[in-house]
């Protein structure tokens, strides 16, 4: 059932998220058809629905940002391949809806960003994400320039988060 | 200067009209190297079955030095911006670019972000950004004797390509290379997100429409017959870090993959990203669906760089590494290499 009103349409949010990432312009084509939704694996095991996302974005409406759904997103970039319209790239918008969740202070669960506490401190510390490369590991100048390139990023604040919790526990 | 589209994606089809006979050898002369996907650490045949097999074929490939991860994961998840994301795959492309001319990358992952990194360069704000990110590590450690200087590759000579597309594309050299084949084996293929879904495929009709069929095709060179299933082109249950975030949820996914693939009766599943390969085949994951839906899944999962190494009679160790302890792994070398 539509709970929107043709009163309620307002152009705002669209634009904003347009400003940041121009590309995503092109969901004003959307038609509807659902085939992304029809080949989504998350649509499957959650609440995700990318058609309802764009109608939501093109409606002004600013829940989505709250919405758990958008975090459920694979980026399996199935519903960008098979879109019968042209240039809509779902997988961006999701970041970009992301990033704006994050902007406003909802963002993830925070025991979600948790579990990449392990994997940002290998990234930051050897540049990879596992326990030791195969091979020769990463020499020290090239890790602190991915740390450099990383400045001010979330993943920092992730990896320092961790650090001070380890500190306190000591 | 614009960044050119696919710029960086070797041309497959030039390379078969060029060399229609042998492709190999668009290589020879050619400075190869190997780029390091961080899972390979859990499989090291992803990286030696490929190594050897160049070895055999007098073609020197070295894997990438100074090459970082391709951080997908943290941008997936907005831990790391457009432009410090592209920063980080463009650092990792002047590295490569100094190395090599060809990259052959093992990961669809890391295929993926290397081509989405340069995508996001046709944005001029992030390219700006990125500029900007990368002159400022000019600035902070010209001091410490900073040996490189890091800048957008306008128009790289470096071209990447995915390790499944290169081995089709010398199919007849890798098939003249085996010792054993996989007569008698019904295999069926995941080929992951990243590399069905890419969007440069979407340009022609022929890319949108045709089914990708490079690895069933391999599977009856080998001798063995490939089997589909109705789950063929479903995610192996990773999806950008919700193995992590949504366990249960995530582990649903690859139940339905694994009790497809089951449904018609496949001796292993074929993949080609170490990624999909430890979402499919991780012991802990496999006791996870049986905790959840009461079904045990023992179908084993190999990369197509460990298979080709097994079927070119490589020792154990060296292409499927038995200590991972998949399933009925051992039991698959040892009929192959018993026939």
């Amino acid at each position: 059932m539509n709970n929107y009103s043709d009163s309620d349409w307002n152009w705002e949010f669209y634009e904003e998220l347009i400003e940041d990432v121009t590309e995503n312009k092109n969901i004003i084509s959307c038609i509807s058809c659902g085939k992304c939704v029809g080949d989504c694996p998350a649509s499957r095991v959650s609440k995700f629905n990318i058609r309802k996302i764009i109608q939501k974005v093109l409606r002004g409406d600013k829940s989505v940002l709250k919405d758990s759904d958008i975090w459920y997103c694979y980026l399996c970039e199935k519903c960008k391949k098979i879109c019968p319209s042209e240039g809509i790239n779902i997988p961006l918008l999701i970041i970009n809806l992301r990033n704006e969740s994050f902007k406003k202070g909802f963002g993830p669960r925070f025991t979600d960003l948790r579990k990449y506490v392990e994997m940002a401190e290998r990234f930051l510390t050897s540049g990879i994400v596992v326990e030791e490369p195969l091979g020769e590991p990463l020499s020290q100048q090239r890790i602190d320039e991915i740390n450099e390139i990383c400045n001010f990023a979330r993943i920092k604040y992730v990896f320092k988060a961790s650090k001070k919790k380890n500190k306190k526990k000591e | 200067m614009e960044i050119e589209e696919d710029s960086l994606a070797l041309d497959l089809e030039e390379i078969e009209r060029e060399f229609p006979e042998n492709p190999l050898e668009f290589f020879r002369g050619k400075r190869l190297c190997l780029f390091n996907a961080c899972l390979e650490r859990y499989y090291p045949g992803v990286r030696w079955g490929i190594q050897d097999l160049l070895a055999d074929l007098n073609i020197n490939a070295p894997t990438c030095t100074n090459q970082s991860c391709c951080s997908g994961t943290f941008f997936q998840r907005n831990l790391i911006t457009r432009a410090q994301f592209a920063a980080i795959n463009e650092r990792n492309l002047n590295e490569m670019n100094h190395q090599a001319d060809i990259v052959l990358v093992p990961c669809n992952g890391c295929y993926n972000s290397l081509l989405r990194g340069r995508d996001f360069l046709k944005s001029n704000e992030v390219k700006m950004k990125t500029q900007e990110i990368l002159n400022q590590l000019d600035t902070t450690f010209k001091e410490d004797n900073y040996p490189d200087k890091y800048e957008i590759l306008e128009k790289p000579n470096l071209k990447l390509v995915h390790d499944l597309d290169f081995l089709y594309l010398i199919r007849k050299d890798v098939v003249n290379s085996l010792k054993f084949d996989l007569k008698g084996f019904k295999v069926a293929v995941h080929y992951g997100c990243h590399y069905l879904n890419l969007s440069r495929d979407k340009k022609t009709p022929e890319g949108l429409l045709k089914d990708k069929t490079k690895l069933e095709e391999l599977i009856s060179l080998f001798g063995g017959e490939p089997v589909d299933y109705q789950e063929r082109e479903l995610c192996c249950g990773w999806g950008a870090s919700q193995r992590i975030i949504n366990l249960p949820e995530s582990l649903y996914i690859t139940y339905r993959k694994l009790k497809s693939v089951q449904n018609v009766g496949a001796d292993f599943i074929l993949v080609p990203c170490p990624t999909c390969l430890y979402t499919l085949e991780k012991p802990e994951y496999r006791k996870g669906i049986a905790n959840l839906y009461n079904e045990q899944f023992d179908i084993p999962v190999i990369h197509l760089n460990e298979l080709i190494a097994m079927l070119r009679g490589c020792e154990e160790e060296r292409c499927i590494t038995l200590r991972r302890k998949t399933p009925r792994l051992e039991e698959i070398f040892e009929s192959v290499t018993n026939e």
